[in-house]
């Protein structure tokens, strides 16, 4: 396929240094080809690393590699329909009859399968138990979700306004919380513009197979 | 996206603890039948007793083994940074340190609050080092002061896991 002929060069030009040879992977079966991509994307300091080789083989569920797998499975695709392929080229189809794009035209929010109230209380509880202790380990989709609202409260502190204070006290469940986080923001965070948030990608978690990240207070 | 994907820079360990380095000597660590990779998740039920640790190398060279927690009591307040837990010199290469004079006895992870990284630096030594002085007490420890002092330079491995309290009731 051409589609799996144009991912195939992509992969193999950004993992040019590692030990596999992309066109037996390309040939292989397609879940074997989306372990490689995803083990590349997390860690691919294996050339001085060796204890971080294959056997931690992690499935990151990224749409660019579960596109691979799809592409292959698929009967239309494989049939031939260059015209059709080539002009929806970013797009997967998935059996069930929505489309799935590869890119994140449009989505503005992420939703994280909940009603808004819900979506709104866990975000409030992960800020929460983000500031109170430093480091948490949740989901992907949830820590990448929580970036936004944890520098909102920082900024918040920075300020340091009453009015400000208010406003925090209003979204972090824990007063203690945020009394602490408006009194040593300045000193920890005083220089620095931004991103006081880091994630670090790990493993998947055992009971579902749910890509894991720490997300840190950087 | 992390600028980098070296494990060690994306988990703060280079920055935090060590100055950046090319690890020259492999180092693998098992607590129990765990082995231990960058970042990986041990429990502190499995830690308690110290890790089978086996480095490559020569055997003619010595070296010392630090395992420190730079996020000593919780790593929003890391006020106690590093707490030493481990301190073994003189480890012939290609053995583990049993071998070695242990400084500091062996103090299993225990952290109060938060998900705290531990990280076990390995230095080459140019000569034996002998008896050297334990540090007074755990906390505040300073892994750079401690390799500038035995002229140690920079690590030669450098390996870290993550560890948090266990609840005390079985979660799912």
């Amino acid at each position: 396929m051409a589609i799996t002929a144009a991912v195939a060069t992509t992969t193999a030009a950004d993992c040019s240094s590692n030990r596999w040879s992309m066109q037996s992977l390309s040939s292989a079966l397609p879940s074997l080809n989306s372990i490689t991509c995803s083990s590349i994307r997390f860690s691919s300091s294996s050339h001085c690393r060796p204890s971080l080789s294959l056997t931690r083989t992690q499935q990151a569920p990224h749409l660019f590699s579960s596109y691979t797998g799809l592409a292959s499975n698929n009967p239309l695709l494989s049939l031939g329909f260059s015209d059709l392929t080539s002009f929806e080229h970013g797009l997967a189809f998935v059996d069930n009859g929505c489309r799935i794009s590869a890119m994140r035209h449009g989505r503005r929010v992420p939703k994280l399968n909940r009603p808004p109230d819900q979506r709104r209380a866990l975000l409030r509880g992960l800020t929460t138990q983000l500031l109170k202790h430093g480091r948490i380990k949740t989901t992907r989709a949830r820590a990448s979700a929580v970036r936004k609202y944890v520098d909102k409260m920082i900024t918040l502190a920075k300020d340091g306004s009453l009015h400000k204070r208010r406003q925090a006290l209003g979204f972090i469940y824990e007063k203690q919380i945020v009394h602490a986080l408006f009194a040593e923001v300045q000193e920890r965070y005083g220089e620095r513009n931004g991103g006081y948030t880091r994630i670090i990608r790990t493993l998947p978690r055992r009971g579902d197979n749910a890509p894991m990240a720490y997300i840190e207070l950087v | 996206m992390a600028a980098s994907v070296d494990p060690l820079v994306v988990g703060r360990v280079i920055g935090d603890v060590v100055d950046m380095f090319v690890p020259s000597v492999g180092m693998s660590v098992y607590y129990g039948s765990k082995h231990v990779t960058n970042g990986c998740d041990v429990k502190p039920s499995m830690a308690t007793s110290p890790p089978k640790l086996n480095i490559t190398g020569h055997s003619d060279e010595l070296y010392t083994l630090v395992m420190t927690d730079p996020d000593a009591p919780s790593p929003s307040e890391p006020r106690m940074r590093e707490w030493v837990h481990w301190i073994v010199v003189d480890i012939p290469g290609g053995t583990n340190p049993a071998q070695g004079m242990e400084i500091l006895p062996y103090m299993g992870p225990r952290p109060p609050v938060g998900i705290h990284r531990y990280i076990m630096v390995l230095f080459q030594q140019k000569a034996p080092l002998g008896l050297v002085e334990q540090p007074p007490t755990r906390a505040n420890f300073n892994t750079r002061l401690f390799a500038g002092n035995l002229d140690l330079g920079l690590p030669v491995a450098t390996i870290y896991f993550n560890c948090q309290k266990e609840p005390a009731s079985r979660r799912r």
